[in-house]
């Protein structure tokens, strides 16, 4: 009945405690009730997916994960709840029908993706990922996928400029 | 069963809390942040396959690194977004966003 | 030898038609000429029947008949056409007659009327199906003049339509003629289908049934003459049909004369006249046409002498002496039942009129408050007086003649029958003499006021029934035991010389003289209060019978009324549950799903959001379960 072969690697032991702190900051984060709370459980859960990418051997995607998700995007989440004020403590009106049917749903989802992913199977793979990760991520960045690394950089600019753009404080006529 | 289908499961579970967060929190900035959670269970999924998929290459790391960086530039403008709209209704409670329905 | 007139015999119905349309086109442009338009044209059909029939007279006239191919469906061709005999020449003159005195009358009863030129409509649209119907050369084409006849009874007697009782009897007139349709009908369908060639004109009808006997097996025409004869009972107002005409009398007293009296009603004696040859196919009809003509007959007597509504006794009346007729046809003498009808026309007509008068005088139908009108209104109760002795069959006038006819015929086949018919004749004179005791006799039972007030009515109402009463006298002299010329116009052959039958005329004679005496002494001497109410019989419970016209109407009520209404309601139940539930099923269901879209469209992402994830599961599910189906 247990799906899964468990081999005790070390490996393994590794994944899953950092699956168990991934899932719980994930839940933890819709549960608690102060919208900062939901923040920082958040962030807590991105360095848990850093660690399991180190355990998965991308060294260079976890930094980057660390830097840009944990560094940037959640302090930019806190700035947003700290500019906007909600009303933590008023409990609205629950929407029983919306929240019933939404967890059903995303369950299905999730017992049709298990279903697939139990279903598939997965050939050994013959060959192993090359040891210096970011060296290579660096070489084949400037060569094979240069010109998305290029659109990459000039979808960050518009990105930003779009974002002053849209959040600059209209001029009072003078 | 392999490490892939853990990761891969585990991916699946992440993302569907997010996708729930996404449809049910009332907050819009919980609502982004958890469309930030959806994005990085995308991301599993692509350095799992990265490393244990049929041929394992560096190809999926560079794309989880592209979608890193659109998840940032994303969250940098829904941010925006949200501010302005704050400004006109000076709420960010997601039910009181119904212009598109009237 | 050729007639020259008959060829333009189908003119007769086209000009009261031609009234009709005027009339009905610009109605409200013409208020007072209206009338006219529709006395023109009755006149003009008046005149070209008199010319045809006088054309006629004398032996050896052709029947003329044209016509042209109507409807060609695979092999079968229905024609339509007119056929002029001697019967029919006859028809056309008693029809035109009657129907131009009335439209004259009219002039003067309606005058007050604001729907006068839509009541000339109408009875030019009556007088256009009546002489279509006489003229029709095929039973299809009766069939249509027959039920235009019946709507345009319904539209007349229902002609002041805010009177709740002349709607119902409108209703009533129509549903119960109805009944008798349906069997004329299925009997035009039996012939269509038993006819060699499908042919169902009356030449064919005569020469396959008179000569060719056993091309149709006897049980199936005595089935068709059956039911034709059950289209008669109808129109006619036999029994058990009769029901209708008492409660025609609601309709306006010109068309009571016109319709209930002399024509429409004289159809169903047409009708079996028409198609004689198959009733003489077969016994078993002739015989039941007698029965029941002879029991109608007397019913219709006895109730009519407990009536007090002046025309209803007269309604009864109709029905009694249609009975007669029915009577002569059983017998085997279709002669003398068209003679009878004949002067049945003149005589009724002249009744209902001079009834007319007395109703417009005194704004009041009830016998109990009339009387003593005869000092006042001489014409009318001169002419009303001849009408009297006419129907009660007081020689020489003309009612004794045909109604001798008629019981000689009735003596030779059916003893039994000719002895009701003399129980009847005497019923008759008695209540005709009621009637007319109680309304210009003695002294003014009602109003004093009003009678004090009432006069004779203006001249275009006194003149037709000067008229029709100069008719009633002579009429009867064109059949007599004498000198039958009638009888052998009619049938084309010659009657043999037949001894008079002496003891048969007397006994009619008597029958009615007797009657009128037994009037007398009831209700003329000793001039009880109330109309004969003080002669209380020793029977009560009898009288009560017959006034209340045996209960009839209220048997029918519950057999057939009451159970088809209940039905009617049941139906309405279901068709409000049932059908009706659908409907509103149907469009509640659309109703919830426009508000169910309302909802999902509210502009919440949210909303939309999990729209999304339900539809891409569901989509999901059903492309990973294709592997399972």
């Amino acid at each position: 009945m247990f799906p899964f072969n468990l081999n005790p690697t070390g490996e393994f032991f590794a994944f899953f405690a950092l699956a168990v702190c991934a899932i719980t900051g994930a839940v933890m984060a819709l549960s608690l009730a102060k919208v900062v709370h939901t923040a920082l459980s958040l962030a807590f859960t991105f360095v848990s997916l850093a660690g399991l990418f180190i355990l998965l051997g991308a060294e260079f995607v976890a930094f980057v994960q660390v830097l840009i998700y944990v560094g940037a995007v959640t302090i930019l989440m806190i700035f947003g709840i700290m500019m906007t004020k909600h009303r933590d403590e008023e409990r609205e009106r629950g929407r029983p029908l919306l929240e019933t049917l939404a967890a059903v749903f995303c369950l299905c989802l999730f017992g049709i993706l298990f279903f697939a992913i139990r279903s598939a199977g997965f050939p050994v793979p013959e060959t192993a990922l090359p040891a210096d990760n970011t060296t290579e991520i660096g070489t084949l960045l400037f060569t094979k996928y240069a010109v998305p690394f290029e659109l990459v950089s000039v979808l960050l600019t518009a990105a930003f400029i779009g974002a002053v753009a849209l959040a600059k404080r209209e001029e009072e006529p003078a | 069963m392999s490490m892939l289908a853990s990761y891969l499961t585990l991916a699946a579970v992440l993302f569907c809390i997010g996708l729930y967060g996404v449809l049910t929190k009332r907050n819009a900035v919980v609502v982004l942040l958890c469309i930030e959670l959806m994005l990085g269970a995308v991301n599993l999924n692509l350095i799992a396959f990265a490393k244990y998929g049929v041929v394992p290459s560096l190809a999926g790391q560079i794309f989880s690194l592209f979608a890193i960086t659109v998840a940032a530039a994303e969250a940098a403008v829904g941010i925006a977004v949200l501010i302005v709209l704050y400004r006109s209704r000076a709420t960010v409670n997601v039910d009181d966003y119904d212009r598109l329905g009237r | 030898m050729r007639t020259v007139f008959s060829q333009y015999a189908w003119l007769a119905p086209l000009f009261p038609l031609a009234a009709f349309v005027v009339l009905t086109t610009l109605s409200r442009n013409l208020k007072r000429t209206g009338a006219f338009i529709a006395i023109v044209a009755s006149l003009a059909s008046l005149a070209l029947s008199l010319l045809i029939a006088f054309e006629r007279i004398g032996t050896g006239a052709e029947d003329y008949s044209g016509g042209f191919a109507w409807l060609t469906i695979g092999s079968v061709t229905l024609s339509a056409g007119f056929e002029v005999t001697n019967l029919t020449a006859l028809m056309l003159v008693i029809v035109s007659l009657v129907a131009f005195l009335v439209n004259l009358y009219s002039l003067g009863y309606m005058r007050d009327d604001e729907r006068k030129s839509v009541f000339y409509a109408y009875l030019s649209l009556f007088a256009c199906s009546m002489l279509g119907l006489v003229l029709a050369d095929n039973l299809l084409l009766l069939y249509i003049g027959w039920e235009l006849v019946g709507v345009c009874s319904f539209l007349l007697i229902g002609f002041w339509f805010h009177k709740p009782e002349a709607r119902a009897a409108a209703k009533k007139a129509f549903i119960v003629t109805r009944v008798g349709d349906l069997g004329l009908l299925i009997a035009i369908l039996l012939l269509f289908r038993y006819m060699p060639g499908h042919a169902l004109d009356f030449v064919s009808l005569h020469n396959v049934f008179d000569s060719q006997a056993g091309v149709i097996s006897t049980s199936i025409t005595t089935a068709i003459a059956l039911l034709l004869f059950l289209g008669a009972v109808g129109k006619s107002g036999q029994f058990p049909l009769h029901v209708w005409l008492p409660d025609a009398m609601e309709g306006p007293t010109p068309v009571s004369a016109l319709i209930h009296a002399a024509t429409m009603v004289a159809a169903g004696v047409f009708l079996v006249a028409r198609t004689y040859d198959i009733f003489e196919a077969s016994a078993v009809a002739l015989d039941t046409v007698a029965y029941i003509g002879a029991f109608t007959a007397l019913l219709a007597a006895t109730a009519a002498l407990k009536q007090n509504d002046i025309k209803r006794v007269l309604a009864y009346s109709t029905v009694s002496q249609l009975g007669y007729m029915m009577l002569a046809l059983g017998s085997g003498s279709w002669t003398a039942a068209v003679f009878h009808l004949f002067t049945h026309a003149f005589f009724k007509a002249l009744l209902f009129l001079g009834a007319g008068n007395v109703i417009h005088a005194l704004h009041t139908q009830d016998l109990r408050q009339m009387g003593g009108l005869g000092r006042r209104m001489k014409t009318t109760a001169w002419t009303f007086g001849a009408g009297v002795l006419a129907l009660s069959g007081v020689p020489p006038l003309a009612g004794f003649w045909s109604k001798d006819a008629v019981l000689a015929a009735a003596f030779e086949r059916h003893p039994l029958l000719f002895a009701v018919g003399i129980v009847t004749a005497c019923f008759t004179a008695l209540y005709m003499a009621r009637l007319f005791i109680l309304a210009f006799w003695g002294r003014p039972r009602g109003d004093a006021a009003l009678a004090a007030r009432a006069k004779e009515a203006p001249a275009v109402m006194t003149a037709p029934l000067l008229v029709l009463a100069a008719l009633s006298v002579a009429a009867g002299f064109v059949q007599t035991p004498f000198g039958s010329w009638l009888g052998a116009w009619l049938s084309g052959e010659a009657i043999p010389e037949q001894a008079e039958n002496v003891p048969v005329m007397a006994a009619s004679a008597a029958a009615g003289l007797l009657g009128l005496y037994l009037g007398w002494l009831l209700y003329g001497k000793g001039a009880p209060k109330g109309g004969g109410a003080g002669q209380t019989r020793p029977w009560p419970w009898l009288v009560r019978l017959v006034e209340r016209e045996y209960y009839l109407n209220e048997a029918y009520g519950y057999l057939f009324v009451k159970p088809l209404q209940g039905l009617g309601r049941a139906l309405r139940l279901f068709d409000d549950a049932v059908v009706g539930g659908a409907g509103r099923l149907a469009a509640g269901a659309v109703q919830a799903l426009g508000r169910l879209n309302s909802r999902l469209l509210s502009g919440q992402l949210q909303t939309y959001g999990l729209a999304a994830v339900i539809a891409a599961v569901v989509l999901m599910l059903a492309i990973a379960g294709r592997r399972f189906w």
